[in-house]
């Protein structure tokens, strides 16, 4: 079904992508990312030494703080911290420096919709650019339903206000491989189809949500791409972008 | 037809290996061998993709730095091994990404692999950790080397550490990494407890790393592997600025070498080969000058205006290439005079 959006992009067109790492001279790793309009810059200071008090002192532990761009920090920006603090948990190896923290700060400096998903990107890289040891990379696609049953991805803030449902969906990035197909695959699927995170807002049916997965995975190929061009640059001040 | 995995490895030939993958080992390389064979002599592959390897050695037991890992492939198997022409090749020298799996345990049996920095052991393969282009050093060694603000200890290098805290036994000193490092009260030459020197809280002293294992403080010592002084203590005067682990790493090419005075028109270092910048900042400019592995750098010069020059220079040079390095440095000598 043709869907007309404003900015004349196609259902399943991401806004062009914008990445650059450290970007702070003080913080010890630090990116910034950028879709169409949302912008989203992550300082992450660590390994520090010491957990708190209600962690697990044989892991490092993962501290996520989420500054608005205006407002007061409120339950929504804890949802956030939650949801972001989760994430990173799962794609970084925490067995390697036992009894530390780490501390990541997320700044918004825009929002135009797909908020979430752009912080997840920027975190991801400011780990990268940090050192943290990881088991992956994790990339973050924002899919919207509508009352008609079109899905989207990457809203801006208009489109989403106008949507039924939503859902954030966090795949592990494409790896390359010197095995062969067949051993990286765990029951038949790539480990790429995985999903580390799925949040979903409003009702929506179980077909709708597959083909939102669908749609979702589909997208998360190109992020990847971007995401290892971008730390492919040798100067890590450089910055890539992608129309 | 799709690839099967045999114990043999994986060879760039075509999928009709597949149909030998069920008879045993011995006979599915000796198929795989004359097939590698027929295909060279029709021309289709070049003759340096028969898989034959000069230097296969069976077991390679060298003394590892401490800071490698040894990991040991799990399956046993008699035959000996080909060195596979896909596998380490394609991804060495390559900038890698965290998940990437780079090595396939399985078709390296009965060898001692011995992991660096920033690569994991899974069951069956190594992957990734960290982002940083994937170095190999004969005969076994892979490690990927990065770039950070933020230091991870090893043995035997040489640091610069800031004193944080003087307890009875320890002299608690913070070397830019995960946890605060320890520094024995006894642990410079001829230390007894009568004449133990008293640090600050806050003086720069450059230092030895002893003992660095996950999970624990690391230890430091101020003396060389044979109980000398050889330059490690306190660094009195001068300046200390930070850079990335990368840059540091770059002009400390021995690691151990030590600290460096630097006169003009002859220059007495002590590591060769040198870093450009400091040789042409040498040619003109005499200074002291102190690298530790964990970023930390610290310069002493008699005039103000020659440190803040050497700190510039050095500051700037990360991004750029040997030749860019000597054409900055003689712009910024120039542009003094």
């Amino acid at each position: 079904m043709e869907v007309d959006r404003t900015d004349g992009r196609t259902p399943n067109q991401l806004r062009p992508l914008a990445c650059s790492r450290r970007i702070l001279h003080r913080a010890h790793g630090s990116a910034s990312w950028s879709q169409g309009d949302t912008k989203v810059l992550v300082a992450v200071y660590g390994p520090k030494a010491g957990t708190k008090k209600n962690e697990n002192p044989e892991k490092a532990c993962i501290e996520v703080v989420w500054k608005p761009k205006t407002g007061q920090i409120g339950k929504p920006e804890r949802e956030f911290e939650m949801i972001l603090k989760r994430t990173l948990q799962s794609i970084c190896v925490l067995t390697v420096n036992p009894n530390t923290t780490t501390s990541v700060i997320v700044q918004v400096v825009h929002d135009d919709g797909a908020l979430l998903p752009c912080a997840i990107n920027a975190a991801c890289a400011a780990l990268v650019d940090a050192g943290i040891p990881m088991k992956h990379l994790a990339v973050a696609i924002f899919c919207c339903l509508a009352e008609s049953g079109y899905v989207i991805l990457d809203p801006t803030k208009l489109e989403e206000q106008k949507m039924k449902a939503f859902v954030y969906l966090v795949f592990p990035n494409s790896i390359l491989s010197v095995l062969p197909e067949v051993s990286s695959t765990m029951k038949g699927e790539p480990m790429e189809h995985g999903i580390i995170t799925s949040v979903t807002h409003g009702a929506m049916s179980e077909n709708d949500y597959f083909l939102c997965l669908e749609r979702g995975r589909a997208a998360s190929a190109k992020l990847s791409d971007f995401l290892r061009r971008s730390l492919q640059s040798k100067v890590p001040g450089d910055s890539s972008k992608a129309g | 037809m799709h690839k099967k995995r045999c114990v043999v490895g994986h060879f760039e030939v075509c999928s009709c290996v597949t149909a030998f993958a069920n008879f045993s080992p011995r006979s599915c390389l000796a198929a795989t061998l004359i097939f590698s064979f027929l295909l060279s002599l029709l021309d289709l592959r070049s003759p340096n993709d028969l898989v034959i390897p000069a230097n296969y050695s069976a077991r390679s037991r060298s003394r590892s730095r401490s800071h490698f890992v040894v990991g040991v492939a799990k399956t046993p198997s008699k035959l000996m091994l080909m060195e596979a022409s896909t596998s380490p090749a394609t991804f060495v020298d390559k900038i890698v990404v965290p998940g990437d799996v780079v090595l396939d345990l399985s078709t390296f049996t009965n060898e001692t692999i011995k992991l660096g920095g920033g690569l994991r052991q899974d069951p069956d393969a190594i992957s990734v950790m960290k982002a940083g282009k994937l170095k190999f050093s004969k005969p076994n060694k892979y490690w990927v080397e990065s770039s950070q603000r933020r230091y991870v200890p090893c043995m035997e290098e040489t640091v610069l550490g800031i004193v944080v805290d003087c307890k009875a036994d320890n002299f608690l000193v913070d070397i830019k990494g995960p946890a605060i490092a320890f520094l024995p009260v006894l642990a410079f030459e001829g230390g007894t407890r009568r004449n133990i020197p008293k640090f600050e809280v806050g003086a720069l002293v450059y230092v030895r790393v002893v003992k660095a294992n996950p999970g624990m403080n690391p230890e430091l010592s101020c003396t060389d592997a044979y109980g000398k002084a050889a330059e490690f203590g306190l660094l009195k005067d001068g300046y200390m600025f930070e850079t990335s682990t990368g840059l540091s790493r770059i002009f400390l090419v021995s690691h151990y070498a030590t600290m460096n005075v630097i006169e003009p028109c002859s220059s007495r270092l002590l590591s060769s080969p040198t870093c450009p910048v400091l040789e042409e900042l040498g040619k003109q400019l005499s200074f002291e000058i102190a690298v530790g592995l964990n970023g930390r750098v610290w310069v002493n010069a008699d005039s103000p205006s020659t440190v803040v020059v050497v700190s510039n220079a050095i500051m700037n040079s990360e991004p750029l290439s040997g030749v860019q390095q000597k054409i900055m440095v003689e712009k910024l000598l120039q542009r003094i005079k």
